[in-house]
């Protein structure tokens, strides 16, 4: 691919809201390490004791966008909308909430989310349920749209290229990566934050408890997490025509899918969809193996699917590469997790350890990093960033 | 040097018929789809038509393991995507490996499984929440159940952008195919009525009693309806290579927009839905005087019919393009609408027919359009427009071309002088 520069990062993570408190609590091994995972307050979680999850802490979107029209937002409309504004006012396209470069009508949004509307679906449902389909609030049904939240991004920060919602899944935020890409590339906008949000509520938890994928202790093996992570991307050019601050460059991407055999079930890690992944990946990047200093991978303490992504991680990177964890810090967030991945990565460029690491030494620096995402199905996408220095 | 896309397959699941003769032979008759429910009791809510899929039954198109392991909306995808398959005459070896990508279109997904695990949890607390439902549910598996079927093991991509679903799916598979990322593209887009979707347009108080009549001055609003349509997109050389390929529509260039304006009502001055319709003509290399056909959004709101006629003045000026909505006989397949409504136009290319917006019978004068009033309408089909609006601003338009009438595809020269300034808009 052509390589992209990222220009501004957004995000709201469970160590930090905004480039700068994030850079700052990855640079400290203890903020990291002590990531908040405690009891939950994003939804009543009195039906399941002992079972802990990567909230946001005290996540208060008026705090960044006023008290005005909250009232129906759910809490993923209100993660990507916090997100969006930092990254735009962050890659210096906006300041004090107008484009100051650019405009509305280039900039564009492109944002991963695998299972944000089952928050307003299951509040509607139980309206529905328990008294009257006919009392169900249509100014909440419009939450119900898998792409509402990116939609209402759009609003609030005037964004008019193009919005695009990407549902992949864990893939998910490394698949907008691509798609935005093309849509660069085919000249559809000039700019695009482009990234991933998911956000916690409980038929999304429970959904993942009845599954028995949640580990139930706090050394962040199998917990949900939640979080929006947008970057600003841009071709080179255009960020040398602005004169922005390139923090890192997307230079690329890989992605395959393959089915279980015969007629298995569709659940499934496939440690040869992410090995091809990560060469057609690499091969994008016009980059070896050996290139590579850390990868972020999509690794989450769900046994199954660890163990096929550090084997394809292993035959296709080599078996000394360091592989870092994120998701031990910011939780499973699902369709923001490849985003998270990268906010990761841009940390340990600017010098920040990667941690914490399941396999491999630290590197002396990171100049060359991949994400992986694991899917849920057989399917696997991986990203390939380089720093400018 | 780019590749020109071309739709060499087409697979319908409607309520007004199933693959492509029926879809045709239907569209070209005007016969409605629209019919009382029958897949759940929407009397108490007031509303009780739509356009429901009455006949489709997953196990004459999918084999039993496949009936079990995936819900309704999988399955009504997988099935029109074997119809576009077949269609196509393609061998199943050309369709495996990585060059065979799938992207599929959708505004709920598989809002049916999703309501069953709602339904057991609502009613009997967390342990209600049915396990075995849970491999069915997410959005992701509408393209991989696709991707396992056919062997392709390209990009799995899930585009939900309601109801300009379709488009984006088919503009994205194309952009693919373009670029050399890939030689096919299974793409399409899905939707199933469901209960609580009903209920949330009845809450809007957008849902007309019995008929949907776009355009229509006395129009009641719109008719939900529901289905999957599915095109195989191919590239020029790939069906060159292969024997029995026809090329049935070209895939010319889509534009897309967002409003920022509104999360469920357009813009009333449209212009979103202006410039996804400029950047359409565009992308295409061909201008307004160029279209023969445009393909309606047509939802039968009057917020949408107006914004719609804008359009038309606006991109046309004097020039009356005829416009048709085929939501009067399928109602508002939502994320599936504009990929239905693209093989509509698939037909209109094929034999230069126009189908009819039914129930047009009071022209309104704000919206004084060329319509295709109740019968198909012969006449000139090179180029087609099939144009749409979706929930969240969204806006796209893609452009459909009889083979050999548009001017190859090529990379159009980027300038970012205005990057520094907000103030210098194109």
């Amino acid at each position: 691919m052509t390589p992209r520069a990222l220009t501004g990062l957004g995000i709201v993570s469970t160590v930090g809201t905004g480039r700068a408190e994030f850079l700052r609590a990855m640079a400290s091994p203890r903020l990291v390490r002590e990531a908040p995972k405690g009891p939950v307050a994003a939804f009543d979680a009195s039906p399941y004791p002992g079972v802990f999850v990567a909230e946001v802490p005290g996540f208060d979107a008026s705090r960044y966008l006023g008290d005005k029209g909250l009232r129906t937002l759910d809490r993923l409309t209100k993660l990507m909308i916090v997100s969006a504004r930092l990254a735009l006012h962050d890659g210096g396209l906006k300041k004090d909430g107008l484009f100051v470069q650019s405009s509305a009508e280039q900039a564009g949004i492109v944002c991963s989310n695998a299972y944000g509307s089952l928050e307003a679906i299951a509040e509607l449902d139980r309206v529905a349920i328990l008294e009257d389909a006919r009392y169900i609030n249509p100014a909440k049904f419009p939450n119900t749209v898998s792409n509402s939240a990116s939609g209402y991004v759009s609003i609030w920060e005037d964004l008019r290229a193009l919005n695009v919602a990407v549902s992949d899944g864990n893939c998910g935020a490394l698949d907008a990566v691509a798609c935005a890409d093309i849509y660069l590339e085919t000249g559809r906008a000039d700019v695009l934050l482009v990234g991933g949000a998911e956000a916690l509520s409980e038929g999304l938890f429970l959904a993942f408890h009845r599954l028995g994928a949640l580990g139930a202790g706090t050394d962040g093996s199998g917990t949900l997490g939640e979080g929006s992570a947008l970057f600003v991307m841009e071709p080179l050019e255009h960020a040398a025509a602005r004169g922005a601050t390139v923090l890192a460059e997307i230079v690329g991407y890989g992605t395959a899918f393959l089915p279980p055999p015969g007629e298995a079930l569709l659940f499934r890690a496939s440690a040869e969809a992410l090995e091809r992944a990560i060469a057609s990946a690499l091969a994008d990047a016009g980059a070896v193996a050996a290139d590579v200093d850390v990868v972020a991978s999509s690794v989450s303490g769900m046994h199954a699917f660890d163990d096929e992504e550090l084997a394809a991680i292993g035959r296709a990177v080599g078996p000394a590469v360091a592989v870092a964890a994120p998701k031990a810090i910011f939780g499973e967030t699902l369709g923001a997790g490849g985003a998270m991945g990268m906010a990761a990565i841009i940390a340990w460029m600017g010098g920040a350890t990667p941690t914490p690491l399941v396999r491999g030494l630290p590197p002396a620096r990171v100049r060359t990093a991949l994400v992986t995402s694991m899917g849920f199905y057989g399917n696997a996408s991986a990203v390939v960033m380089r720093s400018r220095s | 040097m780019m590749q020109r896309v071309h739709i060499t397959g087409v697979g319908v699941v409607s309520s007004i018929g199933m693959g492509r003769a029926e879809f045709f032979r239907a569209l070209a008759e005007g016969k409605s789809g629209i019919s009382p429910i029958e897949s759940f009791d929407a009397q108490p809510l007031g509303r009780e038509y739509a356009g429901e899929v009455k006949n489709f039954h997953p196990k004459d198109h999918l084999t039993a393991p496949e009936v079990r392991r995936m819900g309704r909306c999988s399955a009504m995808t997988l099935a029109a995507a074997r119809m576009a398959v077949e269609d196509a005459a393609i061998a199943p070896e050309l369709l495996r490996g990585t060059r065979t990508a799938v992207v599929i279109g959708t505004t709920m997904g598989e809002a049916g499984v999703i309501a069953d695990l709602d339904h057991g949890w609502i009613a009997r607390g967390p342990k209600g929440l049915r396990r075995a439902l849970l491999p069915k549910y997410g959005s992701t598996l509408l393209p991989i159940h696709v991707a396992r079927a056919v062997g392709a093991a390209g990009m799995v991509l899930t585009l939900p952008a309601a109801c300009a679903a379709g488009n984006y799916a088919i503009g994205f598979g194309a952009d693919l195919i373009r670029s050399g990322r890939a030689d096919v593209v299974v793409a399409g887009a899905v939707e199933l009525i469901q209960e609580l979707e009903f209920s949330g347009f009845v809450r809007l108080a957008a849902m007309a009693p019995s008929r949907c009549q776009p355009f229509d001055l006395n129009r009641q609003g719109l008719i939900l309806g529901e289905g999957a349509g599915i095109v195989l997109l191919e590239s020029e050389a790939h069906a060159g290579r292969r024997r029995g390929a026809k090329l049935q529509a070209e895939v010319g260039g889509y534009g897309m927009s967002c409003d920022a304006y509104h999360i469920t009502r357009p813009h009333p001055e449209a212009t979103g839905s202006i410039a996804a319709m400029r950047r359409a003509l565009e992308s295409s290399g061909v201008g307004p005087g160029d279209v023969d056909f445009v393909n309606a959004h047509g939802t039968g709101t009057r917020a949408n019919d107006l914004a719609e006629a804008k359009v038309m003045r606006e991109v046309f000026g004097s020039r009356r393009v005829p416009i048709s909505s085929v939501k009067s006989t399928l109602g508002h397949c939502m994320g599936a609408a504009s990929a239905l409504e693209a093989i509509a136009c698939v037909m209109t290319l094929e034999n230069g027919l126009y189908p009819p917006t039914m129930g047009y019978e009071t022209p309104d004068p704000e919206c004084d359009l060329e319509v295709v009033a109740n019968r198909a309408r012969h006449g000139k089909a090179d180029i087609v427009l099939n144009n749409s609006l979706a929930f969240g601003g969204y806006n796209a338009v893609t452009c459909f071309a009889r083979p050999g009438v548009l001017p190859p595809p090529r990379e159009r020269p980027r300038s970012f002088a205005n990057a520094q300034s907000p103030l210098v808009q194109t």
